[in-house]
């Protein structure tokens, strides 16, 4: 198939030919690929395949050997997370990562403030941090939650507010680091439910995940990575129906 | 004992403003300092100079100490907090030593090893306030309006920001806060406060010298912060009220042998801490217990 124009022009983030090494280990070999805008990119890939570096590496959090990335068309090589961030690309961790001491509300309060600087907001734009915080409350069924600190909650609870964290901002591209692993069936049903709805809303997703059921209930691509490659990248079904990358994806599980 | 009950309350409200302006780094950006007392004694020195020879209005001290404070500090933390938290620890320590050094060796404005005698009393809009009686009222108040700016940032933005680089500098990070800036602020801010300390020590006593900004006095001020309760409101308070009230208890215990009161003293201290860690880790003020249900 040729590449309209229009499809181009889809594209929000251009990845090509990233690098990164740790001592002797390549965790990310020459990847190339690109994050379109309005659909949901899955990273799949055995343990130590790299998800999580790439996604470091998109933020700044790790810097690239070599390579470059554009975003909405302009180089961010040497950005940094508060940068990235402030640019509209934001993440979860896999290890979560939530601000423990602090209440689910401070929590996602201090998610959509970015000012360095001590300066009082006006009125009008305390109502709508608010809004935003109240709505992603809502969103994540935390609400009656929100005076709790985040450290007492518990797990399901904690992974559903490393998500409301993200939620709350005007963020353009999301990365989610196995956002749902662990979860109860219940739980990743309303996870699924909230990453439709946003993504119908304009949001981008590149989210990592290794259950199978998942993947295929909410995949509009396919990435596959092994050992720092890009084995593969498409459509979803001529991704899991390779056999090859069927043999490495449950190989590397039973 | 009017007198002493005085001299006891303007040093515990002096020393709270120390460990209120500590334990808004430590308690709530996570920024461990041993460079406390230098802070104290740059706004006590700079203060001092200015009093002795240009203006003892604390319209002018005041300014000058929390400018002087806040300058130093930009030195600290603009190296020290670009890399990760412990480096600070180290790097405040040094200062701590190197200032000490200067402290005691610039003699045209410290007066040297053997410090500063005649500081003038304070001047508040023209009426000078050095009776004991009167000085409580300025010290007390000071410690109220800091208390009081401390209180806003805490619950700000900026204080959220604070606190979530403690918890998680990387997810901080990652929801566009610029750590190293913040850091750097909090850091700033809390010098110059610290400054105003100084230059209340100062004129309250009207005599200084380095033995006052030595390292001793920033372990102490950090102890009162831990003890007191870090990152709660009057755990500071308390933690300065104890540990000034305690020596003057324990000589008043006249059963205790008197030629060994410092080495009793200490260790009352030693096991009041290991006590107080061991059941209340949060200090007096802190929560209770740790809460057991958090894992990641
Ligand atoms: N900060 C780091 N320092 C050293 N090695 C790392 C670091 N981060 C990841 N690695 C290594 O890089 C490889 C890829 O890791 P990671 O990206 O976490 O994999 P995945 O998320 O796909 O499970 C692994 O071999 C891992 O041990
Ligand atoms: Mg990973």
């Amino acid at each position: 198939m040729v590449a309209s124009s229009a499809d181009t022009q889809d594209v929000l983030m251009e990845i090509r030919n990233v690098d990164k090494a740790f001592g002797g280990v390549k965790a990310v070999d020459n990847v190339s690929m690109d994050l379109r805008a309005g659909i949901i990119t899955t990273l799949v890939g055995p343990n130590g395949a790299g998800k999580t570096t790439l996604f470091n590496l998109i933020t700044g959090e790790l810097s690239k050997d070599s390579g470059s990335i554009k975003w909405l068309g302009n180089p961010i090589n040497k950005i940094k997370p508060f940068q990235a961030s402030r640019a509209g690309i934001l993440r979860t961790f896999q290890d979560l990562r939530l601000f423990n001491e602090m209440s689910v509300e401070d929590n996602i309060l201090t998610s959509v403030e970015n000012n360095s600087v001590p300066i009082p907001l006006t009125k009008s734009q305390r109502t709508a941090r608010r809004e935003k915080v109240e709505h992603a409350l809502n969103r994540a069924g935390l609400f009656s939650k929100r005076k709790v600190r985040a450290k007492d909650l518990a797990y399901a609870e904690r992974k559903f507010l490393s998500m409301a964290r993200v939620m709350a901002t005007d963020a353009r591209l999301w990365l989610l680091d196995e956002p749902a692993s662990g979860l109860d069936p219940n739980s990743y049903e309303k996870f699924l439910e909230i990453l439709r709805d946003e993504v119908k809303q304009g949001v981008t997703v590149c989210i990592i995940e290794h259950n199978l059921d998942i993947v295929i209930g909410i995949s509009d691509r396919i990435a596959f990575l092994d050992r720092g490659k890009l084995l593969a990248d498409g459509e979803p079904q001529s991704i899991l129906d390779d056999p090859e990358l069927r043999a490495i994806y449950f190989g590397e599980r039973t | 004992m009017e007198a002493y009950l005085l001299n006891l309350g303007i040093l515990i409200s002096i020393y709270s403003i120390l460990g209120v302006t500590l334990n808004f780094i430590m308690g709530y950006a996570g920024i461990y300092s041993l460079a406390h007392a230098v802070f104290f004694g740059v706004g006590a020195y700079a203060g001092t100079f200015m009093a002795m020879h240009y203006n003892a209005s604390i319209f002018v001290t005041l300014p000058v100490a929390m400018a002087a404070g806040a300058f130093l500090s930009l030195i600290l933390a603009l190296p020290a907090l670009r890399v990760r938290g412990e480096y600070f620890v180290a790097a405040s320590l040094g200062l701590q030593v190197l200032a000490v050094t200067i402290f005691s060796e610039w003699k045209s404005v410290t007066g040297g090893i053997g410090g500063l005698i005649g500081i003038p009393p304070l001047d508040v809009a023209g009426f000078e306030v050095f009776k004991p009686s009167q000085f409580i009222f300025v010290t007390v108040g000071a410690l109220i309006i800091i208390l009081f700016i401390i209180n806003r940032l805490v619950h700000s933005s900026f204080g959220r920001s604070l606190r979530a680089i403690r918890d998680s500098e990387s997810a901080a990070a990652a929801f566009g806060k610029n750590v190293p800036l913040i850091k750097t602020i909090s850091v700033v801010i809390s010098s110059a406060l610290t400054a105003v300390a100084g230059v209340l020590y100062a004129s309250y006593l009207s005599f200084i010298n380095v033995e006052s900004f030595k390292l001793d006095t920033s372990v102490l001020i950090m102890a009162m912060v831990i003890i007191g309760g870090t990152g709660t409101q009057s755990g500071p308070i308390v933690g300065a009220a104890l540990l000034l009230l305690l020596p003057s208890l324990i000589s008043y215990m006249d059963f205790l042998p008197q030629t060994e009161i410092g080495s009793i003293q200490q260790i009352i201290y030693g096991l009041g801490m290991a006590l107080l860690m061991i059941y209340r880790p949060g200090g007096i003020v802190g929560r209770k217990k740790q809460s057991e249900t958090g894992k990641e």
